[in-house]
Formats: C-alpha cells, sequence, structure tokens
C-alpha cells in the first residue's frame, strides 16, 4: 500500500510549492493561494490516510512485484450485494428539485420519501434476513 | 468504506476551500467594514462553543475505541465513564454537538439583534454562510450519529459493521471539527 500513499504523498510538496509561488506572484490573491494550499491539504490528506493503513496492515500481495494472483485468495471484506435504496434516495431528490420549481408542497413530498429511502438504506444490512 | 469516506472528504476539504477564498475576496476587497463588523462578534462565547466541539471529538474518540473493542454498552454504572461503550459516548458526542449548534443559534439571534443578517452587509453574507454551511455539516454529523446509535441497538451482535460505521462517522466529525478551528480562527482570531 506504500506505492499508493506516494501516489498522493508525492504531490503535497508539489501543491504547496506552487501554492506559495502563486501567492508571491499574485499578491496573495485569496482564490487562488487558499485553492491551491488546500488543494496540496486534499493530496495529503488521502495519502497520510494510506500511508497509516500501509503502516498497520501487512504487505498485500499486488505490493509484491513477484506475487501470483491465487496469493489474493480468502475473504476480501463484506460488500453489498446491491441495493435498490439508491434509486429511492435519487428519485427523491429529483422530486425535490421538481418541488423548487413547482411548487414547495411537492419538496415535502419528495423529503419525505427521502427520509424513508435514507432510513432504508442505512438499515438495509441490519435488520431481516440480515439482521445479526 | 473507510477509503471512500477519506476521498468524500478530501472533496469536502475543497468545498469549504471556496468558501475560504469566498471569505477572504470580499475581506480585501471592503476592509473598512470588517474593521466596523467584527466588533460585534462575542470572542468569549464563540471560544466557549468552540471548545465544547473540540472535546466532543475526543469523546467520540473514545466511542471508536470502544467500538474497535466491540463494546456497544456500558459495563459499570451510568457514571463510571471509564466502562462506557461506544452508546454512550456517541451518546455524549452528540449532546455536545447538539450544544454547539444551539450556541451558533443563540450567536446568530443575537448578531440579528445587533442588526447584522445575511442581507445586512458583504460581511453579513460571508460571515453567515461560511458558519452557516459549517453548521449545516454538523447538523448532518448529529443525524449520523443518530443512525450510528440506531444500527448499534438494531445488532444483536455489534461487530465489524457496525465498528466500521462508528470509524466513518468519527473521520466524519473529526474533520468537521478541524475545520471549524480553521473558520475560528479566520473569523474570530484574525477578524
Amino acid at each position: 500500500m506504500k506505492f499508493e500513499a506516494r501516489l498522493f504523498l508525492y504531490l503535497t510538496p508539489f501543491f504547496i510549492v506552487v501554492g506559495v509561488i502563486y501567492g508571491f506572484w499574485s499578491s496573495w490573491e485569496a482564490v487562488g493561494s487558499v485553492g491551491l494550499l488546500l488543494v496540496g491539504g486534499l493530496v495529503g490528506m488521502v495519502g497520510a490516510y494510506l500511508a497509516l493503513v500501509a503502516r498497520r496492515i501487512d504487505p498485500r500481495p499486488e505490493d509484491d512485484a513477484f506475487g501470483e494472483i491465487e496469493q489474493g485468495a480468502g475473504e476480501q471484506g463484506v460488500f453489498s450485494p446491491g441495493s435498490w435504496w439508491p434509486i429511492v434516495i435519487g428519485g427523491a431528490s429529483a422530486v425535490c428539485f421538481a418541488g423548487m420549481a413547482v411548487g414547495w408542497w411537492l419538496f415535502y413530498i419528495g423529503a419525505a420519501v427521502a427520509v424513508i429511502g435514507l432510513v432504508g438504506w442505512i438499515f438495509e444490512f441490519s435488520r431481516g434476513q440480515h439482521a445479526h | 468504506m473507510s477509503v471512500g469516506t477519506i476521498v468524500w472528504l478530501a472533496s469536502e476539504l475543497m468545498f469549504f476551500a471556496g468558501l475560504f477564498a469566498m471569505y477572504f475576496t470580499i475581506r480585501s476587497t471592503v476592509p473598512e467594514i470588517w474593521a466596523e463588523e467584527t466588533a460585534k462578534l462575542n470572542l468569549t462565547f464563540a471560544a466557549v462553543n468552540t471548545t465544547i466541539l473540540v472535546l466532543s471529538s475526543i469523546t467520540c474518540q473514545m466511542g471508536v475505541w470502544a467500538a474497535e473493542r466491540f463494546q456497544p454498552a456500558r459495563t459499570g454504572g451510568l457514571l463510571q465513564f471509564t466502562r462506557w461503550g461506544m452508546n454512550e459516548w456517541m451518546t455524549m458526542t452528540f449532546v455536545m454537538g447538539a450544544i454547539f449548534i444551539g450556541g451558533q443559534v443563540f450567536e446568530y439571534a443575537e448578531l440579528v439583534e445587533h442588526g447584522l443578517t445575511i442581507a445586512s452587509s458583504p460581511y453579513g453574507s460571508v460571515f453567515y454562510l461560511t458558519t452557516g454551511f459549517h453548521g449545516l455539516h454538523v447538523i448532518g454529523g448529529l443525524i449520523a450519529f443518530l443512525f450510528l446509535l440506531g444500527r448499534s441497538f438494531a445488532a444483536k451482535r455489534f461487530g465489524h459493521h457496525e465498528a466500521t460505521t462508528a470509524i466513518v462517522t468519527s473521520y466524519y466529525w473529526h474533520f468537521v471539527d478541524v475545520v471549524w478551528i480553521a473558520l475560528f480562527a479566520a473569523i474570530y482570531l484574525i477578524r
């Protein structure tokens, strides 16, 4: 995982240096200076997180240049097999946006459906046949 | 799930970058309004409110450690906080976050009374937009804590599913907390 971390971390000093150069050149114009420096923060955040994970876990087969595919066999983690709830939330959001154009009464209907969708999605793997 | 949360939070950082850029641009365009309007801010009150939010990050992290031990409920009395489980710590975090929001509402009410509204001046607009969007994020975090507690109570066996939810919710909460520290410094300390 070290490679993934470096991919992001190496960009952090670049954006900070570019941000400082830009800042001096533009006599600290706010939009670009803040933007560029925080892009450094953006890649730094992802990179630092990956570096922390890399330190916590053992090297994976894909970190080994001579790794074989079968070395990655076994449990891969817990993944959702699929869910219809995002469509409910998407449809409800569309109704909400239509409500802003048509009238607020429609917005509230969409918001109510969105709440149902959100609760359904979040508790999908905590209830019914998935109750654990 | 954790990687996705981090990538999304990195994009949230750029959202707040836009807000900060807006704040500083308008500040450099009309500095005389800043001199006049920032005098209305109540630094002591905001500092106390900030402290509550920062402390809530600590209680949140205690909750995460409890979740990583797969301990949802306390093993001792209600006041023995050293034996609290995730539910108790996250409820505490929720209460502190709610106090922060209550403080923000109180502060807004006081500022409106002093004539600072979102439409009253450029300063009012950027003040309410930056702190308001942050406040909405805190409210989103409060809702996330409710869902986290819901998942925890719905589970007969508290496992990785619940612990991961606690961890990613804490990432979000810490992020919102750090953004507030930066906002607090920009709005109340630098002025």
